[in-house]
């Protein structure tokens, strides 16, 4: 089942410097992180915890203070790499004097493909994210929605094999949140590797196969969504219809093992509480890092 | 129309080196094979690279390293010994002989062998000049590089990376893809727009509009006020706009972030910076070209004028009793000024030049002689010869003084500073230019000259009258023994060109008539004298004083060169401003660039500054002098004080001599709007030279700005 790995980072660490030279942050400590091809995975954290820097560094645009982050198998430095990689930024970053159809021509022009080829994509591509309605608009009169999905048209415009995605559905309707969600999984499985972070965990829950989670620039969790989520220590029994004396029986049988009913009822073990666990956990130790159970699946 | 960038000799020369022809490399047969051995070597290695994918290879990298490491120990070691063994005292130290012989040797042999290949003079080459320059920075900021590299990583790494660095500047470089170039150049273009560049051209027709009222079309010279006024407006806008463009791009793309979105993209750094430079070119050029229509158009209406011709103002004017008759008189007054008329016996009329021009009367000159005419106006053309584009050929000046005996300088009137030298009117004294080229073909009508003589009166004689001079004709190939020939008596004119044709036919003293061509001219070789006929006053002269006019060159072409030099500014002042702005925040950039350009406008300073060419020493001890009240030019007190401060001044010396080694000469580049407002064509290879010099500027820039962009993290 081991599939050839896209993005590797090594030792990845990042001191921010002011003007002088001095340390101001040390937003990103140590990371090891491997994605492989074909998965959807999802970098996690609280703000300011380095998931965007993370994401930076492995575009290039900004250089590791030690150790290396590779991407395709090339220093992420290099910039032949992104001819295959679709990058949706944090916020939009576009030109806001251009409009929908000029703004995704201008970017084709980028990855060299010929007129007839951009001209297809474009309009491909402006169907796609549904703002067929407003392509000659200046993006100026956008809104943050409108932006989001233009950037997200713009980040697919070279058929990406690795798309990057930094907080995708902020600013979406639940429509459009869905409409992500959906694409996501569709990129994967077209086969495409799709890297993304995010807050909102229950979008990272739905969508994600493999996470990380960051706090404080330091790795804290890595592993398959499904296998994290298992509370190994805690056993779940799903009975349908056991009427009070069944129940009562059960607990006692439990109890005569030496087990401790903690709650009968519907369990809500999401992804959310888990987060809250390791952050919580880390501010109680820090530096420790948080194993997991999903480590080695 | 002609396009006279046909004689590149001199441009060559420039290149070259004044004897580059001697070179075997300059050869026809050899010449062609090595530019084709080059053309075809730089195709292939463009195409390969081109081809490949990635960066350079760990290999590829060691051999660029080590190789260039090695090449820069070798000179280097080889420099320290030359300077060491041969400019030491050799002799002094007996065992070091012999390596002195061989670094002598090799030395001699090494630049024996590139006499033979490119000429003894090549050295003075501007081309090589360029390459050296080129060469030791690359070196020098691989040495710095590498020691910090080394420093950090140790030595085998250090050589990986820096062979690492300059291999994929190469390719970076080659593997620039034109379609993203011009996406890039497309959004400068768009982003100027979106700047408002527009509003420009508000400035600049609201500036014409006002300079309507204020420029003078009565001034003594009106298209020179005018030209040197539409230049110096559109080249100050024009350079301004490009500062103000090329400078705060790149920043306001990095602080919005847009930066972010498009080196994500595969594209290279190299490619970000010359997308720009090539879209603010292109804006530009766009503004200079429709500035310069409109220029053009403005300094047309605002010269144009004629004047009309009362015939009851005329004079007559009788040469002899009982013979015709002719007329004399003035023009009305248009613009200040009025042109004298002069009608002859036989109805060949004449208006004189005035302000540098003269007009045609568009009917019959005859009609002015005959009664018809009384009551009557008649009307002049345009004016003529108001915006020329001269061809000058110049020659060589020699004096001869009183008695005729040659002399190396004429007579220095005193009151002047040195330029020009004078001769005594009423004796043998002249002024003697020798002209080459001059063959029957180039001058057809005779030999056109034009002349701008300084005069020098020690008495006040007629004021009216000009002083009165003569130009004689002299074969150069003549004995010693013979005569001038005097060819023709005129009338000087102070403070303006006075042109003169001296026609071919040319009557002897003994009252043959000859032509110019059969009897004065030998090797396309002629001189001309000139001498000062009135006693007592005196023609100061100059070598530029006096030179024949070809032909006059198309005047809207010649505009269109001082547009092309204001472009080729405006392409200097792009680069720099978009080298600044890849390291520097917009006002620092903005600041910067401007700081370039005042520093090559005043490069002349900065470097006599640098080199104690001026009074008053240094910044630091000019400052003390102007503190202590001390004149400039006297020495400064010996003291600790004096020391302290001119030690100090050595490494600010040293500073300004860096600044004025690396800035551009850019005052040099009004030789464009010079030439067009003085009426004088700008020759083809000025035209190349100044191209070869811009982009020997713009190329060493792209690649630092590249450099800059490359090693910047733009996310920061
Ligand atoms: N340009 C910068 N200069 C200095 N410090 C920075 C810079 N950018 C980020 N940091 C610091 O680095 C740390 C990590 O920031 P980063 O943007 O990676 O966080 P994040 O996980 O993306 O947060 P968010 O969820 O808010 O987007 C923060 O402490 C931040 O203050
Ligand atoms: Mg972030």
């Amino acid at each position: 089942m081991q599939s050839e790995i896209i993005i590797e980072t090594r030792n990845l660490t990042k001191v921010y410097r002011d003007f002088w030279g001095r340390q101001k942050v040390r937003a990103l400590k140590a990371l090891d992180l491997e994605v492989r091809r074909g998965e959807i995975f999802g970098l996690l954290g609280p703000n300011g915890s380095g998931k965007t820097t993370t994401i930076k560094l492995l575009l290039g645009l900004l250089f590791p203070t030690t150790g290396q982050a590779l991407v395709f198998d090339r220093d992420a430095r290099e910039v032949t790499k992104n001819e295959r990689i679709g990058y949706l930024p944090e916020e939009s970053y576009l030109y806001r004097f251009l409009n929908a159809e000029e703004t995704l021509d201008f970017y084709g022009r980028l990855f060299n493909m010929s007129r007839a080829v951009r001209r297809q994509r474009v309009a491909d591509l402006i169907e796609m994210v549904g703002l067929d309605w407003a392509k000659r608009r200046q993006l100026k009169e956008y809104s943050k929605g409108m932006t989001r999905r233009i950037g997200l048209a713009q980040a697919l415009i070279n058929d990406p094999e690795l798309i990057v995605l930094d907080e995708p559905t902020t600013g979406l309707d639940p429509i459009g949140t869905r409409e992500m969600k959906d694409l996501i999984i569709k990129l994967r499985d077209e086969g495409k590797t799709v890297l993304l972070c995010s807050h909102l965990l229950a979008d990272v829950q739905d969508v994600c196969d493999r996470i990380a989670i960051l706090y404080q620039g330091e790795l804290k969790e890595m592993g398959r969504v499904d296998s994290l989520l298992k509370v190994q220590d805690v056993t779940e029994i799903r009975v349908a219809g056991l009427s009070a004396i069944g129940q009562e029986e059960v607990k006692q049988a439990i109890e005569r093992n030496n087990g401790h009913v903690l709650n009968i009822g519907n369990p809500t073990t999401t992804l959310e509480d888990l987060f809250l666990k390791i952050i919580r956990e880390s501010e109680e130790h820090p530096g420790r890092r948080v194993r997991g159970v999903g480590e080695k699946t | 129309m002609v396009i006279d960038i046909t004689d590149v000799t001199p441009l060559f020369t420039w290149l070259l080196g004044p004897e580059w022809t001697e070179g075997r490399l300059f050869h026809p047969l050899s010449l062609t094979v090595f530019l084709l051995l080059l053309i075809a070597g730089l195709l292939w290695l463009v195409v390969r690279l081109r081809k490949g994918h990635g960066s350079t290879g760990r290999g590829a990298a060691m051999a660029i390293g080590g190789g260039s490491a090695a090449a820069i120990v070798l000179v280097a070691l080889g420099i320290i010994a030359w300077k060491l063994l041969l400019l030491g005292k050799a002799e002094e130290i007996a065992w070091t002989l012999p390596l002195a012989n061989f670094a002598e040797g090799l030395r001699n042999s090494c630049f024996k062998g590139l006499q033979w290949l490119l000429g003894s003079g090549w050295h003075q080459g501007a081309l090589y000049c360029w390459f050296l320059v080129i060469i030791s920075a690359a070196a020098a900021v691989f040495v710095v590089g590498g020691l910090a590299a080394a420093l950090r990583r140790g030595p085998i790494k250090a050589l990986e990376t820096s062979g690492r660095a300059i291999g994929d500047c190469a390719l970076d470089v080659v593997r620039i893809s034109p379609r993203r170039v011009g996406a890039l150049a497309w959004l400068a273009v768009k982003e100027s727009i979106r700047r408002r560049v527009v509003v420009v051209f508000a400035v600049f027709i609201l500036i014409l509009l006002f300079a309507g009222w204020y420029l003078d079309p009565g001034n003594i010279d009106p298209a020179r006020l005018y030209l040197n006024f539409v230049l110096t407006t559109t080249g100050y806008l024009v350079i301004l706009l490009v500062l103000f463009l090329s400078s705060l791009s790149l920043p306001a793309d990095i602080k919005s972030r847009t930066l972010h979105t498009i080196v994500t993209k595969p594209v290279r750094s190299s490619e970000v910076v010359l997308g720009r430079i090539a879209g603010f070119t292109a804006v530009a050029t766009c503004l200079l070209l429709i500035m310069g229509v409109i220029s053009y158009f403005f300094v047309e209406r605002g010269l144009a004028h004629t004047h009309e011709i009362d015939a009851d103002s005329l004079k007559t004017v009788e040469y002899a009793v009982g013979r015709p008759t002719g007329r004399q008189g003035v023009t009305t007054l248009v613009h200040e000024h009025r042109h004298k008329v002069v009608v002859d016996p036989s109805g060949n009329g004449r208006v004189e030049i005035e302000q540098g021009h003269r007009h045609e009367l568009e009917g019959d000159w005859k009609e002015l002689l005959s009664k018809e005419s009384a009551g009557k106006k008649y009307q002049l053309g345009r004016p003529e010869g108001m915006l020329l584009a001269r061809v000058p050929v110049y020659g060589k000046l020699a004096y001869r003084d009183r008695k005729g005996e040659p002399t190396d300088k004429g007579i220095n009137v005193g009151d002047e500073w040195t330029y020009r030298s004078y001769i005594e009117g009423g004796s043998l004294a002249a002024a003697v230019w020798t002209f080459q080229g001059i063959t029957e073909e180039r001058f057809s009508d005779g030999l056109p000259v034009d002349m701008t003589l300084g005069i020098f009166r020690t008495h006040k004689g007629d004021i009216e009258k000009g002083v009165t001079g003569s130009l004689l004709l002299r074969n150069p190939r003549a004995g010693a023994d013979v005569k001038p020939t005097e060819v023709q008596i005129f009338e000087s004119k102070e403070f303006q060109i006075d042109n003169r044709l001296i026609p071919r036919e040319v009557r002897t003293p003994d009252g043959k008539k000859v032509d110019l061509f059969k009897e004065f001219v030998s090797d396309g070789e002629v001189e001309i004298w000139l001498r000062c006929v009135d006693m007592a006053q005196y023609f100061g002269v100059a070598q530029a004083d006096m030179y024949l006019r070809a032909h006059n060159a198309p005047f809207a072409w010649n505009f269109a060169k001082g547009y092309f030099g204001i472009w080729l500014l405006g392409l200097l002042v792009i680069a720099l401003g978009v080298l600044f702005s890849t390291f520097l925040s917009a006002p620092v950039a903005v600041l910067a660039t401007f700081g370039a350009l005042l520093g090559g406008l005043f490069h002349d300073f900065m470097f006599r500054l640098a080199t104690h060419q001026t009074y008053g020493g240094g910044p630091l001890e000019s400052f003390v002098r102007i503190l202590t009240q001390q004149n400039v030019t006297s020495e400064m007190e010996p003291g600790l004080r004096t020391t302290l401060v001119q030690t100090l001044d050595q490494p600010a010396k040293f500073g300004l001599w860096l600044l004025a080694a690396v800035l551009p000469d850019l005052s040099r580049f009004n030789v464009f709007s010079k030439c067009v407002a003085y009426g004088f064509n700008i020759p083809g290879d000025t035209i190349l030279t100044y191209t070869c010099r811009t982009f020997a500027f713009v190329l060493p820039l792209f690649v630092a700005a590249y450099l800059c962009l490359k090693n910047r993290e733009v996310a920061r």
